[in-house]
C-alpha cells in the first residue's frame, strides 16, 4: 500500500473517532481523537476489553451490534437521535453549547486482516452542533405553540384555544358522567371606561381583571378570553353550585378594590352568567355556551354586578320570544 | 434517456436479486439462529409517480413505517433503499434480535431491522456484479406520526424509477413481510443497464 504514508496521519488527525475490536470484542486500535477525549493511551488499553475500558458503554446493545456486523458481515449504524452516544467523550464546545457530552453519529463496519481474521471498527462522528440546533429548535417551537394559545394583552388563553379545550372538556365530561360548567362574564360598561379613561386606562384594567380572576382558580379549570372584554372559564368536575360560589367570588374581587391606572381608581365589576353541562351530542359545547350567554344577558338586564346561573325556563321564554 | 428495461435487462436483474435473496436468507437464518425461508421476490419496475398509490391500500394505517437508507458503488450505482412494514411485524422480529421492548427505542429497533434487511440483500447484489457498496445511516422517514403515502410522496418524486420488490421472510414460527423499494435516479438508471447489458454479453 503506497498511500500508507498519507493515510496514517489522516487517521490520527481526523476529527472522528475510530475504535477498532476484534472478535473478542478486545481494543486493537484507537485515534488519536478518541484517545485525547477519553483520556486513555492506545498502549496502556490495547488487548483490554472494550467494556473494562470504556465503562460506561450500553454493553448488551453493543454486543449485539458488533455481532451483527460480524455475522452479516455488512455495516450497522446508531444515530444521535435515538441514542445520543455510544462512548461518553466530553465535546469540543464546553463553553458555548448546553449539552454536557458529544452527541454521536456512529457507524460500526466489518473489517478483516490479511490473515482473515475479523474485526469491527467503529466510527464516531461529533454531532453535536446538530443536537444543539435540534435543542433550540424544540424549545423554539415551544414558545411558538405557547404563544399561540395565549391572548398577548391579558396572558389568558385565546378563544381559539379555549374554545378547542372546552370542547374536550366537555366530552370528557360526558364520557365520565362528570359534572361540568360554564361561566361566561364580561367587564360592566367597558365602553364608558375607555372613554373615561382611554384604551391604555381599559387595557390596565382588563389585565388586572384577569390577574384576580386567575387568582381563584385550579389549574384544572380553562380560563380564556373570549371577545374584547368578554372572558369565559370552564370548571372541571364541578356542578352548577360549586360554578356559583366561583363566580360570587369573582365577582366580589373585582367589585371590591379599584384598579389604580396613573394614579386615578377605576371603579370596576363584572357579570357573570352560569351554566351546567345537560346537553348531549356533538354540539354540546354550544349549546352550554348559548346557555351561559344567555344568563350572561340576564345578569346584565337585571342590573349588572351580579351572578345569575341558567335556568331551563328561560331558554323556552327566549326561544319563544325569538 | 430511456428508462425501460428491455427483456432481456429484467430477466437479468431478476436473476440477480433472485440470488442476492438467496444469499441473503442463509445469512440471516445463521444470525437468527432459525430457518429463514425466502420466496421468490416479485420484482416490479415502475414510475416512481405512481408508487404512493401503489401502498396506500397497504400501508394507510399509522402502524406502519417507512425507512430510508441510500447507497453508493462503482461505476455510478446508486440509490435509495426503502423498507416498508407492518409495525406489528417489525416487534416480531425485533424479538428475534434480541430486543426487548424497553432497552432500546421503537426508532433505534426499526432502523435497525431495516438496515440489516437492506444490507445483506443489496451486499448480495452487489458482490455479484463485483462491485461493492457503502450505506448511510437509516432514517425513519415515518412511523406512527406521519402518514406513510405522504411520506412516500415527498421521497418518491426526486426519482425517476423505482425497483419494487416484494419481500416475504418466512421464519419458522414467525412471518414477516415487508415491502422493499430501490429508489434509482435516472443517471444511475442508465449505468445499472450498462451493467446488466455487460454481463448478458458474458454469458
Amino acid at each position: 500500500m503506497s498511500e500508507d504514508w498519507l493515510t496514517g496521519p489522516i487517521l490520527e488527525q481526523l476529527n472522528s473517532g475510530v475504535l477498532v475490536v476484534d472478535e473478542q470484542f478486545q481494543l486493537v486500535y484507537l485515534n488519536t481523537f478518541l484517545q485525547r477525549h477519553s483520556c486513555v493511551q492506545l498502549s496502556d488499553v490495547k488487548g483490554k476489553s472494550l467494556f473494562k475500558v470504556f465503562t460506561d458503554v450500553p454493553e448488551a446493545w453493543l454486543r449485539r451490534k458488533f455481532a451483527s456486523v460480524l455475522e452479516l458481515q455488512s455495516p450497522s449504524f446508531s444515530s444521535w437521535e435515538q441514542r445520543q452516544y455510544v462512548i461518553k467523550l466530553p465535546h469540543l464546545r464546553p463553553v458555548t453549547s448546553s449539552s454536557q457530552f458529544m452527541a454521536q453519529n456512529c457507524t460500526m463496519l466489518p473489517l478483516s486482516d490479511p490473515a482473515g481474521r475479523r474485526y469491527v471498527c467503529l466510527l464516531i462522528e461529533d454531532a453535536t452542533d446538530a443536537f444543539v440546533y435540534q435543542q433550540h429548535l424544540q424549545i423554539t417551537m415551544q414558545k411558538l405553540e405557547h404563544n399561540n394559545r395565549i391572548d398577548g394583552l391579558t396572558k389568558a388563553l385565546n378563544r381559539r384555544y379555549w374554545e378547542e379545550q372546552l370542547k374536550l372538556e366537555v366530552q370528557r365530561a360526558q364520557r365520565y358522567q362528570q359534572p361540568l360548567s360554564l361561566l361566561l362574564f364580561d367587564l360592566d360598561k367597558f365602553k364608558q371606561l375607555n372613554d373615561q379613561y382611554g384604551h391604555l386606562g381599559g387595557d390596565s384594567v382588563l389585565i388586572e381583571l384577569t390577574a384576580r380572576v386567575r387568582a381563584l382558580l385550579r389549574d384544572t379549570d380553562w380560563f380564556g378570553r373570549y371577545g374584547g372584554e368578554e372572558f369565559g372559564i370552564v370548571l372541571t368536575n364541578t356542578a352548577l353550585a360549586g360554578a356559583m360560589d366561583v363566580a360570587e367570588r369573582i365577582c366580589l374581587a373585582v367589585d371590591s378594590t379599584a384598579v389604580t391606572f396613573h394614579e386615578q381608581s377605576i371603579k370596576t365589576s363584572v357579570s357573570i352568567g352560569v351554566a351546567q353541562l345537560d346537553a348531549t351530542g356533538e354540539r354540546a359545547h354550544e349549546v352550554l355556551i348559548g346557555q351561559a350567554d344567555i344568563a350572561l344577558y340576564n345578569a346584565k338586564r337585571d342590573g349588572r354586578n351580579r351572578v345569575v346561573p341558567f335556568s331551563a325556563g328561560e331558554t323556552e321564554f327566549l326561544l319563544k320570544a325569538n | 434517456m430511456s428508462t425501460v428495461f428491455s427483456e432481456e435487462q429484467r430477466d437479468c436483474l431478476q436473476e440477480l436479486i433472485n440470488v442476492a435473496m438467496g444469499l441473503a436468507s442463509d445469512k440471516l437464518a445463521r444470525f437468527l439462529n432459525t430457518f429463514v425461508h425466502l420466496q421468490v421476490p416479485a420484482i416490479e419496475l415502475v414510475n416512481s409517480s405512481q408508487i404512493p398509490a401503489q401502498f396506500e391500500a397497504q400501508y394507510s394505517s399509522t402502524e406502519a413505517a417507512l425507512v430510508s437508507q441510500g447507497f453508493l458503488g462503482n461505476d455510478g450505482l446508486r440509490g435509495e433503499a426503502i423498507v416498508l412494514y407492518q409495525l406489528d411485524n417489525a416487534h416480531r422480529i425485533a424479538a428475534l434480535l434480541g430486543y426487548d421492548t424497553d432497552s432500546a427505542s421503537e426508532l433505534e429497533m426499526l432502523t435497525d431491522i431495516s438496515s440489516i434487511l437492506t444490507t445483506t440483500f443489496l451486499n448480495g447484489l452487489a458482490g455479484q456484479i463485483d462491485n461493492s457498496l457503502s450505506y448511510s445511516a437509516p432514517r425513519v422517514l415515518s412511523s406512527r406520526q406521519t402518514n406513510v403515502t405522504e411520506a412516500l410522496i415527498e421521497t418518491a418524486c426526486h426519482w425517476e424509477l423505482a425497483l419494487k420488490v416484494d419481500i416475504s421472510y418466512q421464519l419458522i414460527d414467525h412471518s414477516f413481510n415487508c415491502d422493499m423499494l430501490l429508489l434509482i435516479p435516472g443517471e444511475a438508471v442508465l449505468n445499472i443497464q450498462q451493467i446488466l447489458d455487460r454481463i448478458v454479453e458474458e454469458y
